[in-house]
């Protein structure tokens, strides 16, 4: 029997769309956690958050054989939870709420975790002080480690445009955080 | 892992047993492409018509004496430039569901789209291949329509004689 836990997500695509639907839960197992910390960070609302996931795993399941397995399914997923999250930050762009103790990892020692959440709320803090297009490529960039070209499948702008605004946020986030210190 | 998340695990999965949540099959997405791309050519090929009906007519009028041009004012067929402005935003808006239109630089695009259109409609009228939808399929009748309602010369002639008649009628 095929291990799983090792194919790539294209393979298990492929496998999910031949063979077996239920192998479903393994795309769900790796991506629940990226996907939650990504719409949380961009929507600041936990519980619409995980609606919005759930509802972005359905979408991604229902248009599955839309997808081409030759470009990278965490893009294309991505991509998906994007459109989600900006649904939801239109319609209630007045009722987002700025809350930004929001944590989903929880095993670490106590201190080390606690100075750890105080940097994440610091920098959360000041990305949530620039404009939703500068914030989003940087925090996909250095919180989600995507690349540049990742980053333009997600959000459907060139590259040259993705380079620009995470440099711009870069300069941005440099003088709000100079400026709370 | 915290309930939240096992929760949107369980729903996910719950719904695919059941068979509340089924996948589109790919036929689906073929025919979709398909009408996407279809569509485009459609709205070129309007586009490109309704241009080509504005540089017909145009030419038609002749010199642009202050009563012709009161003439062309009066008698031009408005909704063709405003269906092709129509048939150019929706050819756009269909532009931008392909992958290539963000990662080229999509003003640029845009650009030659229009630019595509409005050379096909003048290139057209230039060589007399109008002539060939003027005469046949649904446009010989909208073409008809207008030029025996404004008096205009037939453009179901080839480009001399249409010109010919053109001069006679301007004298």
């Amino acid at each position: 029997m095929r291990d799983y836990k090792k194919v790539s997500d294209e393979e298990l695509i492929e496998d999910i769309r031949s063979k077996n639907k239920e192998l479903y839960v393994h795309i769900v197992d790796r991506y629940q956690n990226k996907l939650m910390r990504y719409i949380t960070y961009l929507i600041h609302d936990e519980q619409k958050a995980a609606d919005s996931v759930q509802e972005t795993f359905i979408k991604a399941y229902i248009n599955l054989n839309g997808f081409n397995v030759n470009k990278k399914f965490s893009s294309w997923i991505y991509r998906i939870a994007h459109n989600q999250a900006m649904n939801l930050v239109k319609k209630y762009t007045k009722e987002v709420s700025m809350d930004t103790s929001f944590d989903i990892r929880s095993n670490h020692d106590i201190e080390e975790e606690f100075s750890k959440k105080e940097i994440v709320q610091k920098a959360h803090s000041c990305l949530n002080q620039m404009p939703i297009i500068y914030s989003e490529p940087l925090a996909l960039h250095f919180l989600d480690e995507k690349s540049y070209e990742e980053i333009s499948d997600i959000l459907r702008i060139p590259m040259g445009t993705v380079a620009t605004r995470i440099s711009r946020a870069k300069f941005i986030m440099k003088n709000i955080c100079q400026k709370n210190k | 892992m915290s309930k939240k998340q096992i929760n949107i695990k369980n729903n996910v999965m719950a719904q695919i047993k059941e068979g509340k949540i089924t996948m589109h099959s790919k036929a689906y997405f073929v025919i979709g492409s398909i009408f996407l791309f279809v569509g485009l050519i459609a709205l070129f090929i309007l586009s490109v018509f309704l241009i080509n009906i504005m540089f017909f007519i145009l030419k038609a009028h002749g010199p642009m004496g202050q009563y012709r041009l009161e003439l062309l004012i009066s008698n031009f067929p408005w909704w063709a430039p405003l269906f092709s402005i129509l048939g150019i935003i929706l050819g756009i808006w269909i532009l931008r569901k392909y992958d290539f239109s963000y990662k080229k630089n999509f003003l640029l695009l845009v650009i030659l789209f229009i630019g595509a259109i409005v050379f096909t409609g003048w290139l057209m009228d230039a060589t007399g291949i109008d002539n060939i939808w003027f005469k046949r399929g649904p446009m010989q009748g909208i073409m008809k329509r207008y030029i025996q309602g404004n008096n205009i010369p037939s453009p179901g002639l080839n480009k001399q004689m249409r010109n010919n008649r053109m001069m006679q009628f301007n004298q």
